[in-house]
């Protein structure tokens, strides 16, 4: 009740935001002759991008809804090997009236001959969704996607199936049968033998041209494992973010090496014999004598006598940096106030602020002030 | 001409991510994505001044100031944001503040 202020206008003012601008935008799209559906993709991608940033609470997002009909729908369908999971029925939170109808499975022409391959979303996969990381427009690269389609979300079910949530030109959803991908079957697969099955997982996101498109057209595919962690639903992450164990070694090999490259070049090999790391004061005979040893003690010790007066040096340097680090102001993650201001007064060292019409984003929250008042002491 | 300052939030950076997915898989151009983002700053900028009525108050310690062409930065620290119905605490905040005439 005390947080319910905020978090109630804040989610409604950002959807008002959205429909205004795509509203004020649709004409601009068609004149320039963009397409509705770019027009509808561009909404989705924003609705996806606010909802994943979590920056707002109770955003919803019409996918999920979309997709809790989808599986009441399959539900009675799909007989075949799912009996024992269950069914819940999960509220879908908003009606969506004008999408409530058409929604079917897609299966593309050309999936191969496998064995009937049950989609049951399960309940778990509607929360999980809330939390999930999903590029909203990932794309299939083993798929044949019909004309127009712009895929939308992938998951992974409790069984194992690989699962395209996808939303068409005309609003409605489809779920898409994988095919190679799934040669996962039915059977639960706790574990996944490495080099065995090797799904290619898509990696970045360009959404298909309508009206016909080659199926790899610009799409990066990276073999990767699909890691299963015991039984649990696991939502596959189509951006680069997901770390698996393949990804991971590949970029760890990458990266030892430039990296073993500059930390040779630290070591000291150039010595200085002059100037801060004169060693002549203690005499020739030193010299003379090491000139009678051996190269590697005569480097060890001047590399020694070079190193402790560099060691003298540094606290005396080091002392005359007393600004703060710039990359303080630099950081990204740090909390912003994003205003307008009326009046910005200073007494001495006491500063006031008359602020207006602000968005903040602290703590990784949103918040909205139409006008805000502060004080401080520089 | 309506600020561009809400263009950095999370509300404008989505669209301006959106878009630029958009532009790479060439759905729409530049120009048009710059013209969305103009009606972006002009709807943003009339919501806030029209839909929003909350007052926010907030004490803290100020680290840094700048002000230069007509833009207030500031970096305060340890700073509480007290609104009517929650306190917020922050270590660092940033303020940036365009000219509200």
């Amino acid at each position: 009740m005390a947080n319910s202020a905020n978090t109630n206008t804040v989610p409604k003012l950002y959807r008002s935001v959205i429909e205004d601008v795509i509203n004020d935008v649709r004409d601009i799209f068609l004149d320039d002759g963009v397409d509705e559906q770019v027009l509808m993709e561009l909404k989705t991608l924003w609705e996806n991008k606010l909802m994943q940033s979590r920056a707002v609470d109770g955003f919803h997002s019409e996918e999920q809804q979309l997709l809790l009909q989808v599986q009441q729908q399959h539900q009675p369908q799909q007989q075949q090997h799912h009996h024992h999971h269950h069914h819940q029925q999960t509220q879908p939170q908003q009606t969506v009236p004008q999408q409530a109808q058409t929604q079917q499975v897609l299966i593309p022409a050309s999936q191969q001959a496998t064995a009937p391959q049950v989609i049951v979303p399960d309940s778990k996969l509607i929360q999980h969704m809330n939390a999930s990381n999903m590029s909203a427009a990932a794309t299939a690269a083993t798929l044949a996607l019909p004309a127009g389609v712009t895929p939308v979300q992938q998951i992974l079910t409790n069984s194992g199936q690989l699962l395209q949530v996808v939303r068409a030109a005309n609003g409605a959803q489809y779920i898409i049968q994988p095919q190679q991908s799934v040669v996962l079957q039915q059977q639960v697969i706790p574990q996944m033998q490495p080099g065995g099955v090797q799904a290619p997982v898509i990696q970045q996101v360009l959404a298909p041209l309508p009206g016909g498109i080659s199926p790899q057209t610009g799409v990066i595919i990276q073999p990767q494992q699909i890691l299963f962690t015991g039984n649990k639903t696991q939502v596959i992450p189509t951006t680069v973010a997901a770390p698996t164990p393949a990804q991971a070694q590949i970029t760890a090999t990458g990266q030892q090496q430039p990296q073993a490259q500059p930390a040779q070049t630290q070591a000291p090999l150039v010595l200085q014999v002059d100037g801060t790391g004169d060693t002549s004061s203690e005499e020739d005979e030193d010299e003379e004598e090491d000139f009678d040893d051996d190269d590697d003690e005569e480097e060890d010790k001047e590399k020694d006598g070079a190193e402790d007066g560099q060691v003298e040096e540094e606290p005396l340097n080091s002392e005359d940096d007393v600004s703060d680090e710039e990359g303080q102001e630099l950081f990204d993650t740090e909390n912003v106030v994003v205003c307008q201001y009326d009046k910005i007064h200073r007494s001495k060292n006491k500063w006031k602020f008359h602020l207006k019409d602000g968005i903040m984003n602290l703590n990784g929250r949103d918040y909205i002030f139409s006008k805000a008042i502060g004080d401080a002491e520089w | 001409m309506a600020y561009q300052l809400y263009r950095n939030t999370t509300l404008g950076n989505s669209l301006q991510e959106s878009l630029d997915e958009l532009i790479q898989s060439q759905q729409i151009t530049p120009q048009l994505a710059l013209q969305v983002l103009l009606q972006f700053d002009k709807a943003i900028n009339s919501a806030l001044a029209q839909r929003v009525r909350n007052r926010v108050n907030f004490r803290g310690s100020l680290n840094t100031y700048r002000f230069c062409d007509n833009v207030w930065t500031f970096v305060l620290n340890d700073v509480e944001f007290r609104e009517v119905t929650e306190l917020i605490k922050v270590d660092k905040v940033k303020i940036v503040a365009c000219d509200g005439k």
